[in-house]
């Protein structure tokens, strides 16, 4: 009976052998010609491309006061701080425009103190537990604030990416953006989410 | 000859039979399902960033995106066989514990053993007393210096709050230091600012009976926020093999807090601490109960882009009652310092101290002993390593070593070279060579059976340092932008591995073993559209040992068959309407030959529905097609893992 039961198992065992190599096989047959068949249709957009093309946006509809440039045609400066999440992207976006006569620079700081002469900042998810005294630092300047932490508009930051149903929403500090002393665009303002602060900047 | 499964044989070969004919058509009809979806579908407004510019605002934000970060992630380039297993995928897998999210990765065996026990080791060598993986949960090394290995029931946080997984396989010693012989698991939580709020879990089923959470984030003041968080268990015994109940519930409430300070932008600081108090079930006495709790502190400091340091402190305290067996307490004091500076322009220097205490205090049994009862150790260690960038960043090679003190064997060395090419950005092909040691634990010498003389069995009083050389060879590729690929392959030789000399009396441990080991291990991830990803790999391994001349060791020789030859298995994750989701998995695991475990295929799936962004609630089978099976254990006294079903809710408030 044993002997009988292990036959069994063995017949069984074999064919289970099998049918997980075929499946094996076939599934990877399956993925990789699915690969070939769909290297050549189009990307999804990604989240940092699409974030990447807000914060060029932005430039279009917020005001800066005069004095945040140092002359005339100094350029408009997109920042960076910490991890950058957009390769090559912001640069291959803002390459030869032109906001309001001006030009426009990508710059990546590692530290809060680097930053110098900025207009938007976008402040990225490797800085969150420095959030608040790195906020506190900019205190004053007339620098848009972007993030997409949690939360980050109600931290005291100025505009927040959130995601819903994957769809980029913005959320607007209204109190913060005042006082840096920046006019955000009612335009802008129509598509966005404006959300009070917790307390003055 | 007693075979529980040779009793009903009629029964148990009529459902394997039907679970084998539908294994194969189902597996291709399933994919062919979700290929078929990928290719009907119409696709989502597709766009450039140049195209995107174009776009009005109100057109902006209507464009669907995906979260797939287009930058390589830092492990790409990575010289070394990494694998992140990020929050999203822990959710996908419904898994409800940490060994639960490491079933899906190459190279890393992961067998459930019981209802609270699992045999976890990367690239062989597996057993519920596994000795040659690190692991650390922020930070803080969960190994137990009674057997160098990790008490897998003892380590839960809050799974929402965890960040990622990453998982390192092959030695990594040089920075980590003892006992990351085979491979290191980091285990790391989300920082406290990015998990403000409510977050309330809760859900049950056949097995997994009931489980809750609660995590609440605030703030304190304007520099700090603090979270706070408890859960609670309630977990169904395992099987024996014949489909009884064995009767080893288990039951933990555990809860945790943490904050994260920051009293200047260069500054960053974080407590953090967990308590637990868990009890397990035993069929013919009384529970099991492991309890404990630990206390971390991290200060970092960012001097300039090019240097910052990092200072950590904890303290782990973990008591465990195994009735008529032993009762053991442990508490472990680790303070280290690290810190990274870039100079020259192509070097970038970490190095580190570190110090290391535990005190151990055991109540022996009549069975077994550890004698001394109560011991006390040191371990003091420094490393260095220089990560030298050439030929304009496309080559990098990282040199370094640790040096490490124990108590037992003295000083060890720890070297590695790494060396990786990144060809374009898109490609990386890396090798390394590295020497890794596995110092003496209590098991190895300290061990006596039964507790008083004259004894059977005792620990090797000159037991020495387990040795491994290691050479890797790997690849990564990021083909197009959906697909994504790895290979790793290794060699290992291993010398003065753990004996059992049974020609003396009593037997004694010593290190007669020596051997070697390779293997290959291949993963793929494909996401043909931004609501489909399948995530597939495989893993063959192969171990030879042998015994050193003079050795009369028969038993440790066997571990060549308690890893499996060939591992495979696909994740199957479809995003549906109505933000509904679908995920489906299945892995085949090869027979485990001195375990006498068979081969067996599991099927896993999961039904989500995210009706807003603060509610989800989702449906978990595990093993579908599958009564039950067993992952480790010879079948006189193993158990098993049945089919199981459960339910969960997730609000965010």
């Amino acid at each position: 009976m044993p002997l009988l039961s292990r036959v069994h198992r063995a017949a069984v065992r074999s064919r289970r052998r099998r049918t997980t190599t075929l499946a094996a096989v076939l599934s990877t047959l399956v993925l990789f010609s699915g690969t070939v068949a769909f290297a050549a249709t189009g990307t999804p957009t990604s989240e940092y491309d699409l974030k990447a093309v807000f914060l060029f946006q932005f430039a279009h509809f917020v005001t800066w006061p005069a004095r945040s440039f140092r002359s005339e045609n100094s350029p408009i400066t997109i920042g960076v701080l910490g991890k950058d999440p957009f390769g090559t992207t912001l640069d291959a976006i803002v390459a030869d425009e032109l906001v309001g006569g001006r030009k426009l620079v990508v710059r990546r700081y590692q530290l809060v103190d680097q930053v110098d002469e900025c207009h938007v900042l976008f402040i990225s998810a490797s800085e969150e537990p420095r959030l608040p005294s790195v906020l506190a630092r900019l205190k004053g300047r007339s620098i848009l604030t972007v993030g997409d932490t949690k939360d980050f508009a109600a931290q005291d930051g100025i505009v927040g990416f959130t995601v819903d149903k994957k769809r980029l929403k913005l959320r607007v500090n209204l109190a913060a953006a005042d006082s840096a002393n920046l006019t955000i665009s009612s335009k802008l303002l129509r598509q966005a989410d404006v959300v009070r602060g917790q307390g003055k900047r | 000859m007693i075979d529980s499964r040779s009793t009903v044989p009629v029964l148990s070969l009529g459902l394997r039979s039907v679970r084998e004919r539908l294994a194969g058509p189902l597996l291709a009809a399933l994919f062919c399902v979700s290929l078929s979806f990928a290719i009907s579908v119409a696709e989502p407004t597709v766009e450039s960033p140049s195209a995107l510019k174009k776009l009005s605002l109100e057109e902006l934000f209507t464009i669907e995106i995906t979260s797939v970060s287009k930058t390589p992630e830092a492990s790409s380039e990575t010289a070394a066989a990494i694998r992140v297993v990020t929050q999203d995928d822990i959710r996908k897998m419904g898994a409800l514990s940490i060994p639960e999210a490491l079933r899906f990765i190459p190279g890393v065996e992961v067998a459930r053993v019981d209802s609270r026990q699992y045999a976890i080791t990367a690239r062989g060598f597996n057993g519920t007393i596994a000795n040659k993986l690190l692991v650390l949960i922020d930070g803080r090394s969960v190994h137990t210096p009674l057997y160098s290995g990790v008490f897998w029931d003892a380590q839960d946080t809050f799974l929402d709050d965890i960040e990622q997984i990453e998982v390192i396989r092959g030695p990594g010693a040089t920075v980590w230091g003892t006992n990351a012989v085979n491979g290191v698991i980091n285990v790391i939580t989300k920082p406290v600012a990015s998990t403000q709020g409510f977050l309330v879990t809760a859900g049950g089923g056949d097995v997994e009976r009931g489980f809750g959470g609660v995590r609440y984030g605030g703030k304190l003041g304007a520099r700090a926020h603090f979270r706070a968080y408890g859960k609670y268990f309630d977990r169904g015994p395992s099987l024996r093999p014949n489909g009884d109940d064995a009767g080893d519930d288990f039951q933990m409430p555990q809860g945790g807090f943490r904050v994260d300070w920051s009293p200047s932008a260069s500054d960053a600081v974080t407590f953090q601490g967990d308590i637990y108090a868990g009890s397990v079930e035993q069929p013919s006495s009384e529970d099991t109960d492991l309890t404990g709790g630990n206390l971390l502190a991290r200060w970092s400091r960012t001097f300039s882009p090019k240097s910052d340091i990092q200072i950590n402190a904890y303290y782990d305290r973990t008591n465990r009652t195994i009735p008529s067996t032993l009762r053991e307490g442990l508490d472990t004091y680790d303070l280290a310092m690290r810190h990274r500076i870039a100079f020259a322009g192509r070097h970038e220097i970490v190095w580190g101290l570190g110090y290391r205490q535990y005190f151990d205090d055991i109540r022996n049994g009549p069975a077994l002993a550890f004698l001394p009862p109560q011991l006390q150790r040191r371990e003091y260690n420094g490393f260095i390593q220089d990560e030298i960038a050439l030929d304009e960043r496309r080559v990098r090679c990282t040199v370094g070593s640790k040096f490490e003190h124990n108590d037992y064997t003295g000083m060890e060395y720890q070297p590695s070279v790494r060396l990786a090419w990144t060809p374009t950005t898109k490609h990386t092909v890396w090798a390394a060579a590295s020497r890794a040691v596995r110092t003496p634990s209590r098991i190895d010498r300290d061990l006596y059976v039964p507790a008083t003389g004259p004894f059977l069995l005792a620990g090797g009083p000159n037991f020495d340092s387990e040795v491994l050389h290691a050479l890797e060879l790997g690849l990564k590729a990021q083909l197009n932008d959906k697909l994504t690929t790895s290979l790793a392959s290794y060699y290992n030789s291993y010398d003065k591995l753990r004996s059992l000399e049974t020609g003396t009396f009593p037997i004694l441990l010593a290190n007669g073993v020596r051997g070697n080991s390779y293997g290959v291990e291949a993963s793929a991830i494909y996401q043909p559209r931004s609501w489909c990803r399948l995530s597939t790999g495989y893993t063959f391994e192969r171990l030879e040992l042998e015994t050193e001349p003079g050795s009369s060791d028969t038993s440790q020789v066997k571990q060549e068959g308690d890893s499996p030859r060939h591992r495979w298995y696909l994740q199957t994750s479809i995003s549906l309407p109505h933000d509904v989701e679908f995920d489906w998995s299945v892995r085949t695991i090869g027979e485990l030959p001195s375990e006498d475990v068979p081969d067996y295929v599991a099927w896993d799936g999961r039904l989500g529905w995210q009706p807003s962004a603060a509610v989800e609630f989702s449906l978990v089978g595990r093993d579908l097609f599958d009564r039950q099976h067993a992952e480790f254990g010879t079948p006189a006294s193993r158990r098993e893992i049945g089919r199981s079903v459960y339910g969960k809710v997730t609000c965010r408030f």
